[in-house]
C-alpha cells in the first residue's frame, strides 16, 4: 500500500480528534469556569527501509488549554465567587481533593461550605469552612476569608479562609467532569489572585476563534480527502497502465 | 463521529438555559419570585494519553496528555436569593419579608409549605390565609368584630376594636430559615417544600438570628431583572446556532469521507 495514503491517515484522524475538541469548547461555552482546550499536532517519523527517504507522520500528540481568565459576571448571589488571577478552589470529591475554577457554592444541610456538586469548598490547609446556622450575612473578602455577621449588632465572626491553589506546571493537570482538574502532583498555594464575591467566572472560550478553527478543520479533512482521492486515482491508472502495456 | 453528539450535548444545553431563562421573564411580576440560573459543566473526558505517564526508562514524562472532552451538562438549576423591591400596598394583610425567611403554611393535607409571597386574607373563620386559602402555621385568629389589625415588624398581631384605643395582642407571627434555601423544593403557587438538601426549618421571631423583619402594606415583587435576562436570552440563542455550525461542519467532513469511494 501506499505510504501517501498512511500519511494522510494519521493526519486524519488527528483533524476529526480535533473536531471533537471544538465541538467540546463551542459545547461548554457556557460552562462557568471553563477552560478551552486546544489539540497539539507533532511529527513522529518512520524509517522506511535504506533505499526510501524516511516518512514522516503526523498525529496528535498532546493538548494544551488556555489558562487565560474568564470574563466575570455579575450575579450578586452571596455564594458566588470568582478567582481574578491565578489558582484554583480546592474541593474534596469522594475520588480526593480536586481543583476548579467553578465559584457557584451554597450551603449543605450541615452549614459546610459546598459546590454545586455537593463537594466540600477547603482551605488551603484542606480543611471544610463550617457557616454558622444563624448567620444574616457572608462575607467573602479578596484574600478569600470568610466572615459572618448574625446580625443583632454581634460582631462579625472569622469562619475560615477559602484555599486558593495551583501547581507549577498546569500542563500536568488532568482534565476530570464537572469542571474539575486533579493535580497528580501536588498543589501549592497561589499568589497573585484576588476572590470576587457576587462573581462567576465565564467559560474562556472564544466563539470567534473555535468557529474560525472549526472551518480550518474542516476543510483541511476535506483536502485530506481529496488527496486520498488522487491517490487512488493515480493507483487505478498505475494499474491499468502496466495492465495494457 | 463523536463531534455530531458533542454539539448534541451543547445545543440541549442551551435550550435547556432558554427554557430557565423564558420561565423568570413570565414570572416578572410574580409576588416574592426569585429568578433560576442554569449552570453547566463539563462531561468525562476520555484520557488517550495521561499527562505525566513516562515515556522512557530514564523517566522522562508526558507533559500534556491527550484527553478529549465529550460535551456538557446541565449540573443545577439554583435560585437566586435576591431580595424583591418591595411594594406598597397599604392593605393590611400584605406583608412582605425585608431579608431572609419564609412563612410556614399548613396545606389542606396537614404538610408544611413555605413562601415569601406575603398576600394574605381573612378566611372565613378568622384564621390569616394565602391567596389559595391555605392558613399561616401561626394559628392567629383575627376576631370577627375586629376593625383593624397592625402587625409589628417582629411579627406581633394586634387587634384594634371600635370604640377602644387599647390595641389586644392576638398573637405573633413567626418567620422559619433553612440552612440552605437553594435545597427547597419548588411546589408552584408561590409555595416551597422542605427537603433533605434544605435541611429542617428553624422557626424565629422576625429580626432575631439572621430574619428577616416583616413590613405590613407592603408586598414583595418579583426578582427577576428582565436586562440580563434578555442579555442572557441573546446569548443563550448564539450558543445554539454555535452548536448547530458545529453538526454542519461535522456533516460535511462525513459527507467529504464518503465521496471517497
Amino acid at each position: 500500500m501506499s505510504n501517501a495514503i498512511y500519511a494522510m491517515l494519521g493526519r486524519q484522524q488527528g483533524l476529526m480528534q480535533e473536531m471533537q475538541v471544538v465541538a467540546n469548547n463551542l459545547a461548554n461555552s457556557s460552562t462557568t469556569g471553563y477552560k478551552s482546550d486546544r489539540a497539539l499536532f507533532g511529527e513522529f517519523l518512520v524509517a522506511t527501509g535504506n533505499q526510501s527517504s524516511s516518512l514522516s507522520m503526523g498525529g496528535l500528540a498532546g493538548h494544551s488549554f488556555a489558562m487565560a481568565q474568564g470574563a466575570l459576571k455579575i450575579t450578586g448571589g452571596e455564594l458566588d465567587l470568582a478567582i481574578q488571577g491565578d489558582g484554583f478552589f480546592l474541593v474534596n470529591t469522594e475520588q480526593g481533593q480536586r481543583l476548579t475554577r467553578a465559584g457557584h457554592f451554597q450551603l449543605s444541610t450541615d452549614g459546610q461550605l459546598v459546590d454545586m456538586n455537593g463537594s466540600a469548598v477547603l482551605t488551603s490547609g484542606g480543611t471544610p469552612i463550617n457557616i454558622p446556622q444563624n448567620a444574616s450575612e457572608v462575607r467573602v473578602a479578596a484574600d478569600g476569608t470568610v466572615t459572618v455577621s448574625a446580625g443583632d449588632g454581634l460582631p462579625p465572626e472569622e469562619v475560615g479562609q477559602i484555599g486558593v491553589v495551583t501547581v507549577d506546571q498546569e500542563a500536568t493537570l488532568v482534565r476530570d467532569s464537572n469542571s474539575y482538574f486533579s493535580a497528580p502532583n501536588g498543589h501549592r498555594p497561589a499568589e497573585n489572585n484576588e476572590i470576587v464575591q457576587g462573581a462567576l467566572e465565564q467559560s474562556n472560550v472564544s466563539p470567534v476563534l473555535e468557529v474560525a478553527r472549526m472551518i480550518e478543520v474542516q476543510r483541511a479533512y476535506e483536502a485530506g480527502q481529496a488527496l486520498f482521492e488522487r491517490e487512488d486515482q493515480r493507483v487505478n491508472q498505475l494499474i491499468s497502465a502496466v495492465r495494457n502495456g | 463521529m463523536k463531534s455530531l453528539q458533542i454539539a448534541a450535548t451543547g445545543m440541549a444545553a442551551q435550550q435547556m438555559r432558554v427554557d430557565v431563562i423564558s420561565n423568570n421573564i413570565a414570572n416578572m411580576s410574580t409576588a416574592a419570585y426569585r429568578p433560576r440560573s442554569a449552570e453547566f459543566s463539563d462531561l468525562v473526558y476520555q484520557q488517550y494519553l495521561t499527562p505525566g505517564t513516562s515515556t522512557s526508562q530514564v523517566g522522562t514524562l508526558v507533559p500534556a496528555g491527550i484527553q478529549i472532552g465529550t460535551g456538557v451538562r446541565p449540573s443545577t438549576v439554583s435560585m437566586e436569593l435576591t431580595q424583591g423591591a418591595l411594594n406598597p400596598t397599604d392593605a393590611e394583610l400584605d406583608l412582605a419579608i425585608d431579608g431572609s425567611g419564609y412563612f410556614e403554611i399548613t396545606l389542606p393535607s396537614g404538610e408544611s409549605a413555605y413562601t415569601r409571597d406575603g398576600k394574605f386574607n381573612r378566611g372565613q373563620d378568622g384564621q390569616i390565609v394565602t391567596m389559595d386559602g391555605f392558613p399561616l402555621t401561626d394559628g392567629i385568629i383575627i376576631p370577627d368584630d375586629a376593625q383593624k389589625i397592625s402587625i409589628s415588624r417582629d411579627g406581633e398581631v394586634v387587634a384594634y376594636f371600635e370604640g377602644v384605643t387599647e390595641g389586644q395582642a392576638i398573637g405573633n407571627i413567626q418567620l422559619v430559615r433553612f440552612v440552605n434555601e437553594k435545597g427547597l423544593e419548588a411546589m408552584g403557587d408561590n409555595l416551597f417544600r422542605e427537603t433533605q438538601a434544605s435541611g429542617t426549618p428553624t422557626q424565629l421571631v422576625p429580626g432575631t438570628e439572621g430574619a428577616g423583619f416583616i413590613r405590613q402594606g407592603f408586598l414583595e415583587g418579583s426578582g427577576v431583572d428582565v436586562v440580563k435576562e434578555i442579555s442572557e436570552l441573546i446569548e443563550a440563542q448564539r450558543g445554539y446556532e454555535l452548536n448547530s455550525k458545529v453538526i454542519t461542519a461535522s456533516d460535511e467532513m462525513l459527507a467529504a469521507t464518503t465521496r471517497v469511494k
